[in-house]
């Protein structure tokens, strides 16, 4: 027969393992879930990658070449603030915040995109 | 005693500040991304201090290899062996070409045939990917098979030939592969220790992360967007590449007529697998595996890959089950995100 005692002590033990289980999967769950992140591009080369969720103070960047572009980070956006660029298409663009989001400025060969990345892998086959 | 627990605090703190420079967070690498090369996306991720020097110097060596390699490179040894098809010319051909026509011939002898470099003629009929794709005749692809036969190139020293007109050498299944092995020299030369590349998908790791883990690469799911894994594979200084008919296809009337075409039958292999990742020391060699045993179909892929020394592989069937072979069991960890495929053999 079981006492009063080890019925507790098995519940309390299932509980836990519960628990365990279910806060294993959802944190696994927030895991895998993708980061955005803006990756600022001039030609070929990534100049600086921004996982825009941790952002806190917001921040200027200044991308110097042909001409010289200013971007503007917050936590959540970016955006080209100014340019010294003929047609100030990147400044017009505004403000980019979601998955996809692209802005150019091809007379600096500046780029940014927003990606969205897995924090489990540094990369994936193709 | 305050001075004593003073001291504790400072240590701690010292402690703390040196754990975190030593950590992670302080290395940063050079990263690339470019489009226009080898008509794929080059991703690299070099760290160390000549990663700059040493990631232009890897796209300077691509793009070399590109106009060498390349069916469409006018002037390029490929292109040539191809022009000169049956009339009998000798061309000489750079090393580096070279050692991947050998590299061609060696596993399609080795899959008997699975992979063969000249079904071009084929490739060329259906024109996957490109504006002239179509679904060719059938007396039209028995035709074109005649023309297919990797011993029809034939290799004098430094100079190669096709041996029969209209056949063609098509090095896309391969030379992508050796271009991988060719950047990771790159780094070597500038005296880099950790860095990634990928060559559209095709990924080439030289040693581990700056951090001393080893690198973490997610294996493609066949059916999913661009991005999304099956499982993970964690690796030191390996390639790991994977083919599949998600790549390039095009589909008409409900069925997908895929690139990795059967050089025995002529038409878009269809032996149950729909994704093939090989882990090799040289990506050269994954490359043509991953596409050799994509032909061939699990059972016989498996045996394949089980037969050569330091080659592993995940494949996937058509009804979403997961393979690996044996050497693969600590390295894979299933980790599927679409919650779709079951893990079957673990080695």
């Amino acid at each position: 027969m079981l006492k009063k005692g080890d019925v507790i002590l098995v519940a309390l033990i299932l509980t836990a393992i519960i628990l365990g289980v279910a806060g294993t999967r959802i944190m696994g769950a927030i895991d895998r879930s993708d980061s955005l992140v803006a990756v600022i591009k001039q030609g070929d080369r990534v100049i600086r990658r921004i996982n825009l969720e941790k952002v806190g103070n917001a921040e200027r960047i200044v991308v110097s070449g042909d001409y010289r572009d200013t971007i503007l980070v917050e936590k959540g956006r970016i955006r080209f603030e100014d340019a010294d660029c003929p047609d100030h298409v990147c400044v017009r663009t505004g403000w980019l915040s979601e998955k996809g989001d692209t802005a150019v400025c091809i007379p600096n060969r500046t780029m940014i995109k927003i990606t969205g990345e897995k924090s489990k892998v540094d990369i994936v086959t193709d | 005693m305050t001075k004593k627990v003073f001291n504790l605090i400072v240590l701690f703190f010292l402690l703390v500040t040196f754990s975190s420079c030593g950590s992670s967070g302080s290395v940063q690498p050079v990263e690339t991304e470019s489009y226009d090369i080898m008509g794929t996306i080059i991703i690299q991720k070099v760290y160390g201090k000549n990663a700059g020097k040493a990631a232009d110097e890897a796209v300077k060596e691509l793009k070399k290899i590109e106009g060498m390699m390349t069916i469409n490179a006018p002037g390029g040894d490929i292109n040539r062996l191809n022009e000169s098809a049956g009339n009998g010319t000798w061309n000489t051909i750079d090393e580096k070409t070279m050692y991947v026509l050998k590299k061609a011939k060696e596993f399609s002898q080795l899959s008997g045939g699975a992979f063969d470099v000249t079904v071009g003629p084929l490739v060329k009929a259906w024109g996957i990917n490109t504006e002239n794709e179509r679904i060719p005749s059938k007396d039209e692809v028995d035709n074109l098979l005649k023309l297919v036969d990797y011993d029809d190139i034939l290799i004098n020293g430094k100079s190669a030939r096709l041996a029969r007109s209209r056949q063609i050498a098509d090095l896309g299944g391969i030379a992508k592969g050796y271009a991988g092995d060719a950047v990771i020299e790159v780094y070597k030369s500038y005296g880099i220790e950790s860095a990634l590349v990928s060559l559209g998908g095709n990924v080439v790791a030289l040693g581990n992360k700056p951090d001393g883990t080893q690198w973490k690469v997610g294996v493609r799911n066949p059916r999913s967007d661009e991005g999304q894994y099956i499982g993970i594979l964690n690796v030191t200084g390996k390639a790991v590449v994977s083919s599949g008919d998600y790549e390039r296809f095009f589909e008409r009337n409900g069925v997908r007529y895929h690139h990795i075409l059967d050089p025995k039958t002529g038409y878009p292999a269809d032996s149950g697998l729909i994704g093939t990742t090989i882990v090799a020391d040289l990506s050269v060699d994954a490359d043509a595996l991953s596409t050799a045993t994509f032909v061939l179909g699990l059972e016989k892929g498996l045996k394949l890959i089980e037969s050569i020394k330091g080659v592993e592989a995940v494949f996937v069937t058509k009804d979403k089950k997961v393979y690996t072979t044996k050497g693969l069991k600590d390295s894979f960890i299933f980790d599927d995100e679409s919650g779709e495929y079951e893990y079957v053999k673990k080695g």
